[in-house]
Protein backbone atom coordinates (compact mmCIF):
# COMPACT_ATOMS: atom_id res chain seq x y z
CA UNK A 1 0.00 0.00 0.00
CA UNK A 2 1.13 3.51 -0.15
CA UNK A 3 0.89 7.13 1.70
CA UNK A 4 2.10 9.84 1.16
CA UNK A 5 4.50 11.91 3.76
CA UNK A 6 6.51 14.64 4.20
CA UNK A 7 10.08 15.03 3.65
CA UNK A 8 12.61 16.72 6.07
CA UNK A 9 12.19 20.32 3.89
CA UNK A 10 8.26 20.36 3.70
CA UNK A 11 8.35 18.26 0.10
CA UNK A 12 5.76 15.86 -0.51
CA UNK A 13 7.24 12.55 -1.00
CA UNK A 14 5.36 8.93 -0.85
CA UNK A 15 6.17 5.82 0.93
CA UNK A 16 4.93 1.93 -0.80
CA UNK A 17 4.98 -1.09 1.84
CA UNK A 18 5.28 -4.32 -0.29
CA UNK A 19 4.80 -7.74 1.51
CA UNK A 20 6.73 -10.15 -0.91
CA UNK A 21 6.27 -13.30 1.72
CA UNK A 22 6.54 -13.38 5.71
CA UNK A 23 10.59 -13.05 5.80
CA UNK A 24 10.81 -10.28 2.69
CA UNK A 25 9.48 -6.31 2.88
CA UNK A 26 9.70 -3.75 -0.26
CA UNK A 27 9.74 -0.07 1.22
CA UNK A 28 10.11 2.07 -1.36
CA UNK A 29 10.17 6.03 -0.79
CA UNK A 30 9.39 8.35 -4.10
CA UNK A 31 10.69 11.58 -4.16
CA UNK A 32 9.34 14.43 -5.85
CA UNK A 33 9.46 14.76 -9.45
CA UNK A 34 11.60 17.55 -11.06
CA UNK A 35 9.25 20.68 -11.09
CA UNK A 36 8.36 22.45 -14.27
CA UNK A 37 8.96 25.91 -12.59
CA UNK A 38 12.11 25.33 -11.70
CA UNK A 39 13.81 24.21 -14.45
CA UNK A 40 12.62 27.42 -16.62
CA UNK A 41 13.56 29.12 -13.74
CA UNK A 42 17.55 28.18 -13.54
CA UNK A 43 16.98 27.72 -17.46
CA UNK A 44 15.68 31.67 -17.91
CA UNK A 45 18.62 32.84 -14.77
CA UNK A 46 21.62 31.37 -17.01
CA UNK A 47 19.98 32.33 -20.48
CA UNK A 48 19.39 36.11 -19.56
CA UNK A 49 22.99 36.12 -17.57
CA UNK A 50 24.43 34.96 -21.05
CA UNK A 51 22.84 37.27 -22.69
CA UNK A 52 23.86 40.51 -20.51
CA UNK A 53 27.47 39.07 -21.13
CA UNK A 54 26.67 38.95 -24.98
CA UNK A 55 25.55 42.64 -24.86
CA UNK A 56 28.57 43.60 -22.89
CA UNK A 57 31.17 41.74 -24.86
CA UNK A 58 29.40 41.65 -28.37
CA UNK A 59 30.95 37.68 -28.49
CA UNK A 60 28.32 35.15 -29.85
CA UNK A 61 29.84 32.47 -29.01
CA UNK A 62 28.60 32.89 -25.10
CA UNK A 63 25.20 32.27 -26.27
CA UNK A 64 25.60 29.09 -28.46
CA UNK A 65 27.73 28.41 -24.85
CA UNK A 66 25.28 28.85 -22.59
CA UNK A 67 22.60 27.01 -24.30
CA UNK A 68 25.03 23.92 -24.72
CA UNK A 69 26.13 24.44 -20.97
CA UNK A 70 22.11 24.56 -19.93
CA UNK A 71 21.58 21.37 -21.71
CA UNK A 72 24.85 19.13 -20.59
CA UNK A 73 24.05 20.47 -17.02
CA UNK A 74 20.42 19.16 -17.24
CA UNK A 75 21.95 15.89 -18.62
CA UNK A 76 24.17 15.60 -15.71
CA UNK A 77 21.88 16.53 -13.10
CA UNK A 78 19.09 14.29 -14.39
CA UNK A 79 21.74 11.46 -14.51
CA UNK A 80 23.97 12.05 -11.25
CA UNK A 81 22.25 14.13 -8.40
CA UNK A 82 18.44 13.79 -9.11
CA UNK A 83 17.27 10.44 -7.54
CA UNK A 84 13.40 9.32 -8.13
CA UNK A 85 12.89 6.74 -5.23
CA UNK A 86 15.02 4.79 -2.69
CA UNK A 87 14.10 1.57 -1.65
CA UNK A 88 14.84 -1.23 0.82
CA UNK A 89 14.37 -4.51 0.64
CA UNK A 90 15.08 -6.39 3.56
CA UNK A 91 15.06 -10.57 2.87
CA UNK A 92 15.00 -12.32 6.85
CA UNK A 93 18.22 -14.46 6.05
CA UNK A 94 19.91 -13.00 3.83
CA UNK A 95 20.61 -9.45 3.89
CA UNK A 96 19.56 -5.79 2.96
CA UNK A 97 19.44 -3.86 -0.30
CA UNK A 98 19.62 -0.34 -0.62
CA UNK A 99 18.77 0.70 -4.59
CA UNK A 100 18.56 4.29 -5.54
CA UNK A 101 16.95 4.90 -8.57
CA UNK A 102 18.16 8.09 -10.57
CA UNK A 103 15.60 10.51 -13.22
CA UNK A 104 17.67 9.05 -16.31
CA UNK A 105 16.77 5.46 -15.07
CA UNK A 106 20.23 4.71 -13.78
CA UNK A 107 19.89 2.75 -10.46
CA UNK A 108 22.65 2.12 -8.26
CA UNK A 109 22.20 -1.00 -5.27
CA UNK A 110 24.08 -1.49 -2.33
CA UNK A 111 23.78 -5.18 -0.58
CA UNK A 112 24.39 -6.08 2.78
CA UNK A 113 24.69 -9.76 4.29
CA UNK A 114 21.99 -10.58 7.04
CA UNK A 115 25.45 -11.32 9.04
CA UNK A 116 27.29 -7.71 9.03
CA UNK A 117 23.65 -6.29 10.00
CA UNK A 118 23.78 -5.40 13.64
CA UNK A 119 20.26 -3.38 13.85
CA UNK A 120 18.27 -0.82 12.02
CA UNK A 121 17.56 2.71 13.93
CA UNK A 122 16.54 5.93 13.88
CA UNK A 123 19.68 8.24 14.46
CA UNK A 124 19.61 11.88 15.34
CA UNK A 125 22.31 13.88 14.24
CA UNK A 126 23.27 17.85 13.41
CA UNK A 127 23.02 18.62 9.47
CA UNK A 128 23.36 22.15 7.93
CA UNK A 129 22.09 24.46 11.07
CA UNK A 130 19.33 21.73 11.88
CA UNK A 131 19.18 18.23 13.97
CA UNK A 132 17.17 15.48 11.34
CA UNK A 133 16.58 11.73 12.34
CA UNK A 134 17.13 9.63 9.53
CA UNK A 135 17.18 5.61 9.46
CA UNK A 136 20.66 3.73 9.42
CA UNK A 137 21.93 0.16 9.35
CA UNK A 138 24.39 -0.04 12.06
CA UNK A 139 27.12 -2.85 11.09
CA UNK A 140 28.82 -5.39 13.20
CA UNK A 141 32.10 -4.84 14.28
CA UNK A 142 33.65 -8.16 13.67
CA UNK A 143 36.18 -8.31 16.91
CA UNK A 144 33.72 -6.51 18.81
CA UNK A 145 30.02 -8.13 19.41
CA UNK A 146 28.72 -4.89 20.97
CA UNK A 147 31.18 -2.45 18.79
CA UNK A 148 29.28 -1.07 15.64
CA UNK A 149 31.74 -0.94 12.93
CA UNK A 150 30.28 1.14 10.42
CA UNK A 151 26.68 3.68 9.95
CA UNK A 152 25.11 3.44 6.46
CA UNK A 153 22.45 6.44 6.40
CA UNK A 154 19.45 5.49 4.12
CA UNK A 155 17.36 7.49 2.38
CA UNK A 156 20.25 10.13 1.90
CA UNK A 157 18.37 12.27 -1.13
CA UNK A 158 14.28 11.99 0.30
CA UNK A 159 15.37 12.31 4.07
CA UNK A 160 11.67 11.71 5.42
CA UNK A 161 10.48 12.55 8.41
CA UNK A 162 9.68 11.13 11.84
CA UNK A 163 6.48 9.49 11.45
CA UNK A 164 7.43 7.85 7.99
CA UNK A 165 10.95 6.80 9.55
CA UNK A 166 9.05 5.19 12.05
CA UNK A 167 6.78 2.91 9.80
CA UNK A 168 9.64 1.77 8.01
CA UNK A 169 11.74 0.98 11.01
CA UNK A 170 8.66 -0.94 12.35
CA UNK A 171 8.76 -3.31 9.02
CA UNK A 172 12.62 -3.72 9.42
CA UNK A 173 12.26 -5.00 13.05
CA UNK A 174 9.45 -7.20 12.31
CA UNK A 175 11.42 -9.23 10.28
CA UNK A 176 15.13 -8.60 12.20
CA UNK A 177 13.34 -10.18 15.00
CA UNK A 178 12.56 -13.24 13.53
CA UNK A 179 16.49 -14.33 13.10
CA UNK A 180 16.38 -13.75 16.58
CA UNK A 181 14.09 -16.16 16.98
CA UNK A 182 15.29 -18.71 14.82
CA UNK A 183 19.13 -19.00 14.52
CA UNK A 184 20.41 -20.42 12.19
CA UNK A 185 23.75 -22.30 11.96
CA UNK A 186 26.11 -21.03 8.95
CA UNK B 1 38.03 31.86 43.20
CA UNK B 2 34.68 34.07 43.92
CA UNK B 3 34.74 37.20 41.72
CA UNK B 4 34.38 39.30 44.97
CA UNK B 5 36.08 42.81 44.60
CA UNK B 6 39.46 42.73 46.59
CA UNK B 7 42.23 45.24 46.82
CA UNK B 8 44.79 43.43 44.75
CA UNK B 9 41.90 43.57 42.40
CA UNK B 10 41.11 47.20 42.53
CA UNK B 11 44.87 48.15 41.98
CA UNK B 12 45.36 45.94 39.21
CA UNK B 13 41.92 47.48 37.83
CA UNK B 14 43.26 50.89 38.21
CA UNK B 15 46.52 50.19 36.34
CA UNK B 16 44.98 48.92 33.89
CA UNK B 17 42.78 52.29 33.48
CA UNK B 18 45.45 54.35 33.52
CA UNK B 19 47.56 52.47 30.85
CA UNK B 20 45.15 51.83 28.64
CA UNK B 21 44.14 55.62 28.62
CA UNK B 22 48.03 56.80 28.59
CA UNK B 23 48.81 53.94 25.36
CA UNK B 24 45.26 55.56 24.06
CA UNK B 25 46.28 59.58 24.48
CA UNK B 26 49.86 58.31 23.22
CA UNK B 27 48.04 56.64 19.47
CA UNK B 28 46.31 60.06 19.12
CA UNK B 29 49.57 61.77 19.55
CA UNK B 30 51.77 59.59 17.10
CA UNK B 31 48.84 59.81 14.68
CA UNK B 32 47.57 63.45 14.92
CA UNK B 33 50.97 64.99 15.38
CA UNK B 34 52.69 66.36 12.21
CA UNK B 35 56.11 64.44 12.22
CA UNK B 36 58.12 67.65 11.38
CA UNK B 37 56.75 69.18 15.48
CA UNK B 38 57.75 65.55 16.63
CA UNK B 39 61.36 65.68 14.87
CA UNK B 40 61.53 69.25 16.43
CA UNK B 41 61.24 67.63 20.14
CA UNK B 42 63.78 65.04 19.48
CA UNK B 43 61.35 61.99 18.85
CA UNK B 44 62.73 60.48 15.90
CA UNK B 45 61.64 56.56 15.69
CA UNK B 46 58.04 56.60 15.06
CA UNK B 47 56.73 53.78 12.70
CA UNK B 48 55.43 55.17 9.57
CA UNK B 49 52.00 56.88 10.26
CA UNK B 50 50.71 54.16 7.86
CA UNK B 51 50.20 52.00 10.36
CA UNK B 52 47.82 54.49 12.64
CA UNK B 53 45.04 53.98 9.65
CA UNK B 54 46.37 50.37 8.56
CA UNK B 55 46.12 48.61 12.09
CA UNK B 56 42.54 49.23 12.99
CA UNK B 57 41.51 48.51 9.76
CA UNK B 58 43.05 45.05 10.13
CA UNK B 59 41.86 44.26 13.28
CA UNK B 60 38.13 45.45 11.78
CA UNK B 61 38.36 42.90 8.94
CA UNK B 62 39.67 39.93 10.67
CA UNK B 63 36.85 40.07 13.10
CA UNK B 64 34.64 40.55 10.66
CA UNK B 65 36.22 37.15 8.74
CA UNK B 66 36.60 35.62 12.06
CA UNK B 67 32.38 35.48 12.38
CA UNK B 68 32.38 33.64 8.84
CA UNK B 69 35.24 31.30 9.51
CA UNK B 70 34.03 30.65 13.01
CA UNK B 71 30.61 29.23 11.12
CA UNK B 72 32.62 27.40 8.98
CA UNK B 73 34.82 25.66 11.31
CA UNK B 74 31.86 24.40 13.11
CA UNK B 75 30.02 23.25 9.98
CA UNK B 76 33.22 21.21 9.39
CA UNK B 77 33.76 19.86 13.04
CA UNK B 78 29.86 18.56 12.78
CA UNK B 79 30.20 14.23 12.51
CA UNK B 80 28.99 13.31 8.79
CA UNK B 81 25.87 11.38 9.37
CA UNK B 82 27.50 8.30 8.08
CA UNK B 83 30.12 8.32 10.86
CA UNK B 84 30.40 6.22 14.23
CA UNK B 85 30.08 8.96 16.02
CA UNK B 86 27.01 10.22 15.69
CA UNK B 87 26.25 6.76 18.12
CA UNK B 88 28.61 6.15 20.25
CA UNK B 89 32.41 7.20 21.23
CA UNK B 90 35.28 6.40 23.32
CA UNK B 91 33.90 6.97 26.81
CA UNK B 92 30.93 4.80 25.70
CA UNK B 93 33.03 2.17 24.44
CA UNK B 94 34.85 1.63 27.09
CA UNK B 95 32.51 1.96 30.39
CA UNK B 96 31.73 -0.97 33.21
CA UNK B 97 28.83 -2.55 34.07
CA UNK B 98 28.20 -2.00 37.10
CA UNK B 99 25.61 -5.33 38.51
CA UNK B 100 22.38 -4.08 39.41
CA UNK B 101 21.20 -3.74 43.37
CA UNK B 102 17.92 -4.35 44.48
CA UNK B 103 15.54 -1.15 45.06
CA UNK B 104 18.21 1.00 44.61
CA UNK B 105 18.23 3.79 41.55
CA UNK B 106 20.35 2.07 38.49
CA UNK B 107 23.76 3.29 37.96
CA UNK B 108 23.97 5.93 35.19
CA UNK B 109 25.20 4.58 31.36
CA UNK B 110 25.25 5.31 28.04
CA UNK B 111 22.33 2.72 26.77
CA UNK B 112 22.68 1.61 23.29
CA UNK B 113 21.13 2.93 20.01
CA UNK B 114 18.94 -0.02 19.46
CA UNK B 115 17.39 -0.34 23.24
CA UNK B 116 16.35 3.25 23.22
CA UNK B 117 14.28 3.13 19.40
CA UNK B 118 12.78 0.07 20.70
CA UNK B 119 11.61 1.84 23.49
CA UNK B 120 10.88 4.66 21.88
CA UNK B 121 9.09 3.66 18.66
CA UNK B 122 8.17 0.35 18.91
CA UNK B 123 5.57 -0.53 21.69
CA UNK B 124 2.00 0.63 20.42
CA UNK B 125 0.42 1.08 23.78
Amino acid sequence: EERGYRSASGAPITLRRRQHSASCRELTVRCPRLQLRSLSAVTSAVWLAAYGLFVLSENSMVLSAAIFITLVGLIVYLHFVKIDQESLLVIGSLGIQVTSSYASGKESTTFIEMGQVKDVVINEAIYMQKVIYYLCILLQDPGDPQGVSEVVPLFQSSKPRLDCLIEVYKSCQEILEQRKTTPQSS
Amino acid sequence: NSPAPLPERAIYGFALFLGSWFGFMLYLIWAYVPETWLFSLGLTYWPQKYWAVALPTYLLVTIGIGYILLFGINMMSTAPLNSTHTVTDNYAKKQQQKKFQEEAIPALRDIPISEVNRMFFLPEK
